[in-house]
């Protein structure tokens, strides 16, 4: 999130498109209903009416999947009818920078195509430089090769007819929407869009999310109270541990996991730090071979840095398609892993393809299995369809204790690291994660003492093994690491750090080895008090106004609660409306006022979107792997055999396998479906369906479906169904309600039925199993997230 | 027929007390409490004073909203007796969805396993294992399977480090701590195949 | 001293069943056995160890959908039928201080049926095993204590609101006053009978059957009309909306 839960008060217009976060952030509502009562309109643009759209003021159904040709209707509409703020546009996107001649679009596919690799050589859509190579721009945005320019013709294919016909909204609902939405685009109203699973979950789940952010910046709602583009995330530390660099493309801090290219620190800061030639911008990342020496120094303190950088782990080209979760599981099936830890987690049920997940477990030697309750994962070899004789994976189940008992931090969706405190001790012969950790690790240090093997160093040496004088898991020792150490006397300006001394800021965090910080952003969380638990309410008047709450535990980064608040303000630094300020300039003192701003420069110094190379939003994004502009694709699994914007039916840079096949216009598998959760369960259902309260409020296995795709089948209200795809089937009770709709798409009345994803055949014995039997091994070019949002299924009465 | 005050209260409450626990089939700790003497008063009003029990603050585990909560631990049982919403959290309010008012059933639940449950290869049942045995015994396995498949440099001769034959998914369950922890034991041992919920 | 009300703006409810939840949390009480009926409700009736459930009810006016929630409960009538037709001393208190209504040990010597038809609302239940009959006691211990009900508490949006009576009368009149100006067919439902006081933005039946007050003949035990008749306050009321 770029703001956080409280400011969804501020808002004049909430969108919810691709979230129910009613049912799935039910506390946030606190928020959007106190928006709404002050007379904030909220819009749920969703395939189905949930208990979100019961609460909005406006609900507008679309077909799962289409949501890039609504919003670049959305897009076309606000360009078209020149409803953007102006100022905003001008001054902080990329809307007046020109583009090479390089770049092209035609019929679907951006210049710079390998049809072979299925991938784009991104320097094809440069952007054209000055002698000083600063990007060339055209302040009256009338340069056919501007952003803005390119923008406006790319979009011009997205006519109402079109978007209506592909996306089953009717003309009237997308007038009606855009016009709404398009009101936020003054300087004194504000549009903010909560996001979750529903754009993440597709083939072109990063483009879904980048046409809303090209439309926060058009209408200027980027980094003031009330806007921002802000993800619902869906687990309480999934930030934190996205955060902590628990994948394989990121370090903590969101350092790039060295790549095998790169041979020496020096190359990887090298090829890994943006240069600016605009003294104007901040271009923050700048500063990365600051946050990566002092991560080194923070796994291996004792080692020279260059030493330390050539035992970090290095990955081969092939990004997500090689590395991610999708391709983890194949490169399982194929056998490629003997050991495999599942550590709080239940990929059985949570993983698309599920069938594929669980086979190919039994591929694996060992496998160790943490979590709280008996799951499908550490249980496999006794699913369904499993023979326990022929599987020789050996498995540990390590029984972890739950969060009431433990000790730590955890960083929710608003950045707001909050830390925890144990009430009850850890359950039976239970243990803190954290403890296993730790135990584990000394064991296997001991191995490699004793016994040498491959590479020891970096095992024997690892500087992390903070336990507590009784042999524990201590959360603080390591909360400090990852906020960082002095390693020797360093001076900074007019002042001595000791060694020793926590460092107080990701500012003063040192190139050269002289500093530690496990994870720079987290830098000064914890310094001389742990930050995370700070509970003070005390606000000044212009924090209190928008409800900042800055001494209230602790945000990243350096406790700022909404940024790119700078550019909240004019370029003197007024804030665009007063009545929300986020952060004002005070010329006679030469300060900021209320929030941290980003970055403390007059606001004349610097440009505010500070995290960009060149200091501005990218309404044009060269970095992506599927285009600078979202462009619209059916999902990989969809029932139109074309669409109206190209002939490039799918996205031509999406994660798949070979060999599985896909229902495109199946008439076997005829139906849109959609995975989704409900309020009373969580995730695959592990920390829910053992609940008895939570199992007893949704007890079952469920398939929603309107009344008229019920009555072509035969099916009554309550039924047990078969809901089938191409890589599996499962059972399920029919609700038959009204909230689901036939769409009309090019003519056609097209069905779309949805599963929750919470079921498992472990328990409840009676509740069905998970949906992800259904849904496709295919993912987003980019994160590689895979598209359970929009698949195929075949609904029968069982 | 006139109640006084006094009788009231004392009748009420004797009726809580039996709705906490009468007989109703608890699934939960609840239910072998009511076997022995009660370690926590009848009155859950009293239970949660601090002559009863310990108050801590935590924040809820499910959804990203970042909720706070207030657990009470019976003293004489070490176990949760209580959980609500934080009143002076700014996000909640002392609010909570169906998800974390149930989350004192997470924690004081007979289903959860007590041990560590291990799978011989090729066994159609898990066995109860001592916590020292299971580590030592992955350990084992982690060297073994790194030793035999750690590459220091890949087919192009380049410098990689890696294991390419072990993998971790997890965990956004963990706490920051836990997480950076977690990782640097992973990184060290040279794994690349790491990922998390954050991927699907 | 007028007691204590919850008022219960349905405008504000977003079925997240925080309230059905915390309500056994706080007392402890187990859950049922259940099926999903094609419904996201359940359990599907309040029981014996279900004093609070959220009743969802879908419709389509205009071809448009419409869904809606009400938190169900006892509604603590300011002169409660369920008392007055009690035949065993002791068994159902009423709460001068507070005007909760309460029952005790000794419901299990009550004539269940007569107890049930009663209630205008349909809201007691039995244990099959003990005979006791229960609904909910308005959290009297946390009342008393100072403290709000659990499922008050617990509420995210404002839909479920608990203090001095008349100061829920005022805010009921208050929010009412808002609600019209977007449903104006928004009405308070019994306010002047009940403790526990619900705006509905629409019909009180496109909630739930018994979310008005039932008259006698068409309540679950219609044959003992005779008997209730004199239990008047909140049938009179139904029939004046």
């Amino acid at each position: 999130m770029t703001n956080h839960w409280i400011d969804f008060q501020n808002s004049d217009c909430i969108l919810i498109m691709g979230s129910n976060a009613a049912e799935n952030h039910p506390i946030c509502w606190k928020w959007v209903t106190k928006a709404q009562e002050k007379g904030a309109l909220v819009i749920h643009v969703d395939p189905r009416f949930t208990r979100t759209s019961a609460k909005s003021d406006m609900h507008f159904m679309l077909r799962s999947g289409s949501d890039i040709a609504v919003l670049g209707g959305l897009i076309n509409y606000i360009v078209n009818n020149d409803l953007i703020f102006k100022d905003y546009v001008l001054n902080y996107t990329n809307a007046s920078f020109l583009v090479t001649d390089k770049f092209a679009f035609q019929d679907g596919l951006f210049a710079g195509y390998d049809g072979q690799k299925r991938s784009y050589d991104k320097a094809a859509w440069a952007f054209e430089l000055d002698a000083n190579g600063v990007p060339k721009k055209d302040p009256s945005l009338k340069d056919p090769r501007c952003v803005y320019q390119l923008l406006k013709k790319h979009y011009s294919r997205y006519d109402l007819k079109k978007v209506a016909e592909i996306s089953g909204m009717p003309k009237e609902d997308l007038v009606k929407f855009y016009k709404a939405y398009a009101a936020t685009g003054k300087p004194d109203k504000a549009g903010t869009i909560l996001y979750a699973m529903g754009w993440t979950q597709h083939t072109v789940g990063v483009q879904n999310i980048r046409a809303m952010s090209m439309i926060q910046l058009l209408l200027g709602n980027i980094g003031v109270a009330g806007g921002g583009v802000n993800a619902l995330r869906g687990e309480s530390n999934v930030q934190g541990s996205t955060d902590q660099g628990l994948l394989f493309h990121i370090l903590p801090g969101y350092l790039p996991t060295p790549a095998s290219s790169l041979p020496s620190l020096a190359v990887y800061n090298e090829k890994n730090t943006p240069v600016s030639k605009d003294p104007k911008s901040a271009n923050w990342w700048q500063n990365r071979p600051k946050y990566m020496a002092s991560f080194l120094k923070s796994m291996w303190e004792n080692a020279e840095l260059e030493q330390a950088y050539s035992w970090m782990p290095k990955l081969d080209p092939g990004g997500s398609g090689a590395y991610s979760w999708l391709a983890l599981f194949d490169k399982m099936s194929k056998g490629q892993f003997k050991g495999f830890f599942a550590w709080g987690m239940n990929p059985a049920c949570s993983g698309a393809n599920a069938n594929k997940t669980r086979q190919a477990m039994a591929n694996l030697d060992w496998m160790v299995n943490v979590n709280v309750f008996e799951n499908e994962t550490g249980w496999f070899w006794q699913g369904p369809g499993m023979d326990p004789k022929t599987i020789k994976t050996e498995v540990f189940f390590l029984p972890c204790a739950v969060s009431l008992e433990k000790e730590g931090s955890i960083s929710n969706s608003g950045r707001w690291m909050q830390w925890r405190y144990p009430g009850p001790k850890p359950y039976a012969e239970t243990r803190p994660d954290g403890d296993i950790i730790a135990l584990l690790f000394k064991e296997i240090q001991a191995l490699y003492k004793k016994e040498k093997g491959a590479l020891p160093e970096p095992i024997l040496t690892a500087t992390w093994n903070k336990t507590n004088k009784h042999g524990e898991f201590d959360a603080h020792a390591t909360a400090k690491l990852v906020n960082g150490t002095f390693l020797k006397d360093v001076k900074i300006g007019d002042k001595v750090y000791k060694k020793g001394e926590q460092v107080p800021s990701f500012a003063s965090l040192q190139a050269d080895g002289s500093t530690t910080s496990g994870n720079w952003i987290y830098c000064g969380s914890y310094t001389d008090k742990n930050k995370a638990a700070l509970r003070d309410l005390k606000q000044t008047p212009e924090q209190a106004a928008i409800g900042l709450f800055p001494n209230w535990s602790w945000a990243w980064p350096v406790n700022r609660r909404i940024i790119y608040n700078r550019a909240s303000c004019d370029p003197t630094g007024k804030p665009w409306n007063p009545a929300k300020a986020v952060v004002a300039w005070n010329a006679a003192e030469k300060k900021w006022v209320g929030d941290v701003p980003d970055g403390g420069w007059a606001p004349e110094e610097k440009y505010p979107f500070i995290m960009t190379k060149e200091g501005f939003g990218q309404i044009y994004g060269p970095g992506l792997n599927d285009g600078p502009f979202p462009e619209y694709y059916e999902p990989l699994e969809c029932p139109v055999a074309s669409h109206p914007f190209s002939r490039q039916l799918h996205n031509p840079t999406a994660i798949a396998f070979e060999g599985e096949d896909k229902a495109v216009c199946d008439p076997r598998y005829p139906f849109v479906c959609s995975t989704y959760r409900v309020t009373e369960h969580w995730q695959t259902g592990v920390l829910t369906r053992w609940l008895p309260w939570l199992i007893e409020a949704e007890p079952q296995m469920f398939c929603e479906l309107s009344p008229e795709l019920a009555k072509l089948r035969g099916i009554g209200n309550g039924d047990k169904v078969i809901v089938s795809s191409l890589r599996g089937q499962l059972w399920a009770v029919a609700i038959v309600t009204p909230r689901l709709k036939p769409f009309k798409v090019q003519g056609q009345t097209l069905h779309q039925v949805g599963i929750p994803w919470h079921y498992g055949w472990i328990h409840p014995k009676d509740g069905g199993d998970a949906a992800n039997l259904l849904s496709p091994s295919v993912g987003d070019p980019n994160t590689g997230i895979p598209e359970t949002k929009a698949f195929m299924v075949n609904v029968r009465k069982a | 027929m006139p109640v006084t005050r006094r009788e009231f209260l004392k009748l009420s409450a004797a009726a809580a007390a039996t709705t906490a626990f009468g007989g109703l089939g608890l699934g939960c700790a609840a239910k072998k409490k009511a076997a022995g003497p009660l370690p926590v008063p009848a009155d859950r009003i009293q239970a949660l004073k601090p002559e009863w029990s310990k108050q801590t603050t935590s924040v809820c585990c499910y959804c990203s909203v970042g909720c706070g909560l207030i657990v009470n631990t019976s003293l004489a049982t070490g176990r949760a007796i209580n959980s609500e919403g934080d009143p002076d959290h700014p996000i909640n309010q002392g609010a909570l969805c169906a998800k974390g008012s149930a989350i004192w059933q997470m924690a004081e639940n007979d289903k959860r396993p007590k041990t560590v449950l291990w799978r011989a290869p090729y066994s159609d049942k898990f066995e109860p294992k001592p916590w020292d045995w299971a580590l030592k015994r992955i350990a084992r396995l982690v060297k073994d399977a790194r030793d035999k498949g750690f590459e220091t440099k890949n087919a192009k001769g380049e410098l990689v480090n890696r294991v390419n034959t072990l993998a971790s998914v997890g965990s956004a369950a963990l706490d920051n701590e836990e997480c950076w922890a977690y990782q640097a034991m992973l990184r060290s041992l040279g794994l690349v195949y790491i990922e998390h919920q954050a991927r699907i | 001293m007028n007691g204590k009300s919850f008022f219960v703006d349905l405008s504000r409810c977003t079925a997240c069943r925080g309230c059905q939840v915390s309500c056994k949390q706080w007392k402890k009480l187990p859950a049922e056995k259940t099926v999903n009926t094609g419904s996201h409700q359940n359990p599907a009736d309040l029981s014996f160890v279900t004093l609070k459930v959220v009743r969802f009810q879908e419709r389509v006016d205009k071809g448009k959908v419409r869904w809606f929630f009400m938190p169900d409960q006892c509604r603590h009538c300011v002169e409660a039928p369920c008392k007055m037709a009690s035949g065993v001393e002791g068994s159902i208190l009423h709460d001068e201080k507070t005007g909760a209504v309460v029952y005790t040990d000794l419901t299990a010597q009550e004539d269940f049926e007569i107890i049930r038809g009663a209630c205008p609302y349909d809201i007691p239940r039995q244990d099959p095993v003990t005979k006791r009959i229960s609904k909910c006691d308005m959290c009297n211990d946390r009342v008393t204590a100072g403290m709000l009900p659990a499922c008050v508490k617990t509420c995210p949006t404002g839909a479920m609101n608990f203090g001095d009576r008349d100061a829920m009368l005022a805010m009921a009149q208050n929010r009412l006053a808002e609600v019209k100006k977007k449903w104006p067919k928004a009405q308070l439902v019994n306010p002047d009978d009940v403790r526990v006081i619900f705006l509905a933005v629409e019909d009180p039946a496109f909630y739930a059957k018994n979310l008005l007050a039932q008259a006698p003949e068409t309540r679950r035990f219609a044959s003992r009309r005779d008997l209730l008749v004199q239990l008047l306050r909140p049938v009179k009321s139904m029939t004046s909306v």
